[in-house]
């Protein structure tokens, strides 16, 4: 079962201060998506920035809780 | 631990292709909606690029990119030797002006057009 507010909370942890967004698209927990807003994407290429979204849920990945997650970032300024 | 043979290959391919695309099936017919997105989006740029099913071997790119990109979904897009992103950076960056300007083509006036014909053969991984 996709937990949305522990995705939050993972990418809030791995990102202090950031505003994080989470919805399910499709209400199946198969188009997840995260809008993220963070000071910590400033000077950072947009598949950088991806890859600090993705690496924070990562653990949701590997244990096959999530397979999918779209991600929308935005550097905070 | 990857293939090191199939990752020696898929070096090869990002190394003598500008612009190269890995995606599930071919630009003329994609099997996924991610990969179609992304080929829409080329195609909109007349750019001419090489791309390369995943489908046959997926699994094992997967490992491959993860090592070489840290990257291990598709569709993947690299230009110039760097992995620019997956369907959702690749069409953020084609509205903002950024992915015309990293192929060094003209922005595209409109929306996507209907795909252009004279793209490459796509390419075999072996």
């Amino acid at each position: 079962m996709v937990d949305l507010a522990e995705l939050k909370a993972m990418i809030e942890a791995a990102l202090p201060g950031a505003s994080v967004e989470m919805s399910d698209e499709t209400g199946d927990g198969n188009h997840l998506r995260a809008e993220v807003r963070a000071s910590q994407f400033e000077g950072l290429s947009r598949i950088d920035q991806h890859r600090l979204v993705k690496a924070a849920v990562k653990e949701r990945f590997d244990d096959g809780t999530i397979h999918a997650l779209s991600v929308k970032t935005e550097v905070a300024g | 631990m990857a293939d090191p043979q199939l990752k020696e290959k898929v070096t090869e391919l990002i190394a003598e292709n500008p612009v190269l695309l890995f995606m599930k099936g071919t630009p003329e017919m994609p099997r996924c909606g991610f990969s179609m997105r992304v080929v829409q989006v080329l195609d909109s740029m007349d750019v001419e690029y090489g791309a390369v099913d995943v489908l046959p071997a997926l699994q094992p790119l997967r490992e491959v990119t993860a090592e070489i990109s840290d990257w291990q979904t598709f569709p993947q897009l690299y230009v110039n030797g760097e992995l620019v992103g997956g369907a959702d950076i690749v069409e953020e960056m084609a509205e903002s002006g950024e992915l015309a300007e990293a192929l060094g083509v003209e922005q595209p006036a409109a929306a996507p057009q209907a795909a252009a014909p004279g793209q490459s053969p796509p390419l075999q991984i072996e």
